[in-house]
């Protein structure tokens, strides 16, 4: 039975019902396939022989690579629900009712938001597995599990890769965002939600790029491509900017689906001043995305151009210092990309389980806000190292500066926790361990901001350390906690509150043991992108690797354990946690349209004195 | 108000424990070894911001550890705004920030500036340092040498203590110059002396540094040269040991290398 909430309903499924189809994800890798194989062919053979006539070269490759990411978008649907419509075809694409429906272009933003759910913890145990390798080779000074250092750079830079474009930027926006915002803001379906179909099929094809670019050859430079360095290596390169432009891309659409879903899609009544935190940290979060995003691929398709014409925009005859400046622009807004939707969240969820008014939420709007106007600012304390002194100092003060709005995020929480009635449920314990290692992560931040310090500790475990508090100890953390919390309402089960705090007490537990050490490794003198390092530093190095392995363990346990209770756990409530916002009002199955009809809201969702007004009355509509 | 009596006590316990392991840190050395004025101001910039930042990390903390556990199953107070709270913890987050931009943000990397201006530095021994992959390579223009060299022909960097020290830093192949595209970037990093430089190929950059302490690779594995930033597979193997000798056998040494190279 066809039923999809966007409207693009089969109302004469049943004449379709004799069409036949190969499941769009197979057509899609054979589109891709065929795709890849005519114009790499055609590029490689025809248009641009080079000596000795290799089969694959950097440009068949990037030429191919475009072939094949088109015919896998239009193999899942998009040639079905977009490309025939476009020239005046009906919509002939009928989404079973099931399983199915995960792996087929969907306009349904629930099924779209499931999808990035998957795909991105699909793509955090892969990326994780390359941690643990690089793990495994740091228990010995010396080379013993890689062959060469090469080889582990190359898993550095896939695991880097993978986990920020694929799982910081994505987890909570691509994912959470997708499934609730129009949930929470009383919406029916996203804005655009073909476009939003579409983004999801970009990111499979961008990890399995970037986890495929050993078949080009070694990268060497980590996750930030730096030139002139990615002009030496092998080609792997080539595949780490294509396939970071399809991940940017799927999270380019997201930003621009949700900022418009956002501004012109809530429910009447739901005005600014009620919109929930959520709903502000996404815009936020949405608009950095437009504005940066465009930025770093410009830069990437630029030094793609220097490698596959080639040119020499980056190497010494030109400028070096252009691309670390054009990678940093926008690699300082990525991390608040990643952490000001865990900001929001620690926002959305403890007045719900402290059962508490919302603290000075006028101050975490604004925080919100300045962090995501002020992120574009800091920059260049990448660049303390190799910019001129004079430069420094404006970046010192708004990275310091930018440690108040921030500090908002936490005026608001610890207001509401106060005198509340706090629930010390597991996702309760997620948002307080979040903002235990963001603090972390900040505090490290500010010495990180003072050039001094900086200069001692830039390209150190310090450093390392202090983003890993901030991406994992923060926005890793907050995910599971999103994770616990909406369970109930993702899969209809509740998770064991006894098996939920124990998975966050241990990966809390093993998570501040592993990266705590590296704070002092790197005082010691351990710098990055090392296979091989003195022999002084083993031990440490030997300990930092127990607690790390433990650490994958324990978010192992935690997403099999939300995997069992999502088809085993016990029946939950409607609104186990008694929240306000819409949500939890709403019916949640994929397929069903949520709201019939739409709410009418009528006053802020966080007011929880027993006075409160109710928050909605369903007006009498058809 | 006993919460808040309480929370108080709970706080200012944290806080005295903070500062204790703060303080124990920094007799240590926060920096673990440090052979520079330059690795000295870093640690005292550190330990200064730390010692200030201890009540308020002491505060989140034991706030999140105190509502956690405290404010649980009973009735809620409930209320929206505090506005002395707020007065108080945005304007002391304001005045927190000038106070660490202006010490010691501004006024270390006005010391900084200082050890690099001109006027002070006219008895600097220059030391060039040439980054190649996978290799550095020390001459000093004021002794004729070359490239320092140990007997087994290891690039290696000796230093007279007491005396600032001007590197001057490229990134190129000198045995390859016929490749524009053959230097990448390198990072010029003693991680005993406190700061790294990084090397832009096509420029040249400077580092000064006042070397305070006799010390060596030999009794210290933080008293080397070790490439901090990514420059392809042999990374790792970029790193040269270092030793910081008295002037007299400083001297000694320059007449041995000048020996080595006439041979």
């Amino acid at each position: 039975m066809s039923a999809n909430a966007a409207g693009l309903s089969g109302a004469d499924t049943a004449k379709r019902q004799g069409r036949r189809m190969a499941p769009p994800v197979i057509r899609g890798l054979l589109w891709a396939a065929i795709g890849f194989l005519i114009f790499n062919t055609l590029v490689s053979q025809v248009l641009d022989r080079e000596l000795y006539d290799p089969f694959v070269t950097r440009v068949s490759a990037t030429v191919g690579w475009a072939a094949a990411v088109i015919g896998w978008l239009l193999g899942v649907g998009a040639w079905e629900v977009i490309v025939l419509p476009f020239f005046g075809h009906p919509v002939e694409w009928d989404v079973p009712n099931d399983w199915r429906r995960y792996f087929m272009f969907s306009t349904d933003h629930k099924v779209v938001g499931l999808q990035y759910i998957f795909t991105t913890t699909g793509s955090f145990l892969l990326a994780g597995f390359a941690a643990m390798m690089m793990r495994m080779e740091l228990m010995n000074a010396k080379l013993w599990v890689f062959t060469n250092p090469g080889a582990y750079l190359t898993t550095v830079g896939i695991h880097g890769t993978v986990m920020m474009f694929s799982v910081g930027t994505v987890a909570l926006v691509g994912g959470f965002a997708n499934y609730f915002i129009p949930l929470m803001i009383g919406a029916n379906s996203s804005a655009f939600p073909r476009l939003s179909g579409l983004s999801h099929w970009l990111l499979p094809a961008g990890i399995a790029t970037v986890f495929l670019s050993p078949l080009l050859g070694q990268w060497t430079t980590g996750w930030r491509a730096y030139a002139p360095l990615s002009g030496q290596d092998p080609s792997g390169i080539v595949f780490y900017y294509l396939g970071v432009f399809a991940m940017t891309t799927s999270s380019l659409l997201v930003a621009i689906n949700l900022t418009v879903t956002i501004i012109f899609k809530r429910a009447p009544g739901l005005t600014w001043n009620r919109l929930p935190m959520f709903a502000w940290g996404i815009l936020a979060v949405s608009l950095l995305t437009i504005i940066w995003v465009p930025e770093i691929q410009m830069t990437f398709i630029i030094s793609l151009l220097n490698l596959i014409v080639p040119f020499s925009l980056f190497e010494q005859t030109g400028s070096p210092l252009t691309y670390m400046e054009s990678f940093w622009l926008f690699g300082h807004p990525e991390v608040y990309i990643i952490v000001v939707p865990a900001f929001a969240l620690w926002q959305e969820i403890v007045p719900v389980m402290g059962q508490k008014t919302l603290f000075a939420r006028q101050w975490g709007v604004l925080g919100l806000v300045f962090v995501m106007l002020f992120s574009g600012l800091v920059w260049a304390h990448h660049m303390f190292t190799n910019m001129r002194n004079s430069e420094m100092l404006p970046f010192s003060f708004f990275t310091e500066m930018i440690s108040i709005p921030t500090g908002f995020s936490y005026l608001v929480v610890i207001g509401t926790l106060w005198g509340a009635r706090l629930k010390f449920s597991t996702p309760t314990l997620f948002v307080l361990m979040s903002m235990f290692n963001f603090l972390i992560g900040g505090i490290t931040g500010v010495l990180l901001a003072d050039p001094v310090i900086n200069l001692q500790t830039h390209d150190t475990f310090f450093v390392l350390s202090h983003f890993h508090y901030t991406v994992i100890g923060s926005m890793i953390f907050t995910w599971l906690a999103a994770a616990y919390y909406w369970l109930p309402k993702l899969s209809g089960r509740m998770y064991s509150e006894a098996l939920g705090k124990l998975g966050a007490i241990w990966v809390f537990v093993a998570f501040n043991s592993a990266f705590g050490q590296m704070f002092f490794a790197g005082f010691h003198g351990m710098n990055r992108w090392v296979a091989v390092y003195p022999q002084y530093l083993q031990n440490i190095n030997f300990s930092i690797s127990m607690f790390a392995f433990l650490l994958g363990l324990g978010f192992l346990f935690n997403f099999v354990h939300i995997a069992w209770m999502w088809n085993k756990g016990k029946p939950a409530e409607q609104n186990p946690w008694n929240g306000k916002t819409l949500e939890w009002h709403a019916t949640p199955k994929p397929g069903i349209a949520t709201f019939k009809p739409l709410p009418q809201v009528e006053t802020g969702f966080y007011d929880y004195r027993e006075s409160a007004p109710s928050v909605t009355t369903s007006p009498k509509r058809t | 108000m006993i919460d808040i009596l309480l929370f108080a006590v709970f706080w200012l316990i944290a806080t005295l424990l903070g500062e204790w392991g703060v303080h124990a840190m920094e007799a240590r050395g926060l920096y673990y070894s440090a052979a520079t004025s330059q690795a000295l101001d870093g640690e005292k910039a550190m330990a200064f911001i730390l010692t200030v930042l201890v009540p308020v990390i002491a505060f989140i903390v034991v706030m999140l550890i105190y509502t956690a556990l405290r404010f649980r199953s009973r009735r809620s107070l409930q209320f929206r705004d505090n506005k002395m709270f707020i007065g108080i913890w945005v304007l002391l987050s304001i005045a927190l920030n000038i106070l660490f931009f202006v010490h010691p943000s501004a006024s270390a990397l006005e010391q900084m500036f200082n050890n690099e201006e001109a006027r002070l530095n006219r008895h600097d021994l220059i030391v060039n340092v040439t980054a190649r992959q996978w290799e550095w390579i020390f001459s000093y223009p004021q002794y004729g040498i070359q490239t320092a060299e140990d007997s087994n022909g290891n690039s290696t960097l000796y230093l007279p203590v007491n005396q600032n020290v001007r590197f001057v830093l490229r990134s190129y192949d000198p045995y390859h110059t016929y490749d524009p595209n053959g230097a990448v970037i390198h990072d010029f990093w003693i991680p005993a002396f406190g700061l790294k430089q990084d090397i832009i190929p096509g420029e040249t950059r400077l580092e000064y540094v006042h070397t305070n302490k006799i010390t060596s690779y030999d009794v210290d594995p933080m008293v080397r040269v070790q490439c901090a930033e990514v420059c392809g597979p042999g990374h790792p193997f970029m790193e040269a040991p270092v030793h910081v000798v008295s002037s007299s056998d400083f001297l000694k040494w320059v007449q041995a290398q000048r020996k080595l190279e006439a041979s």
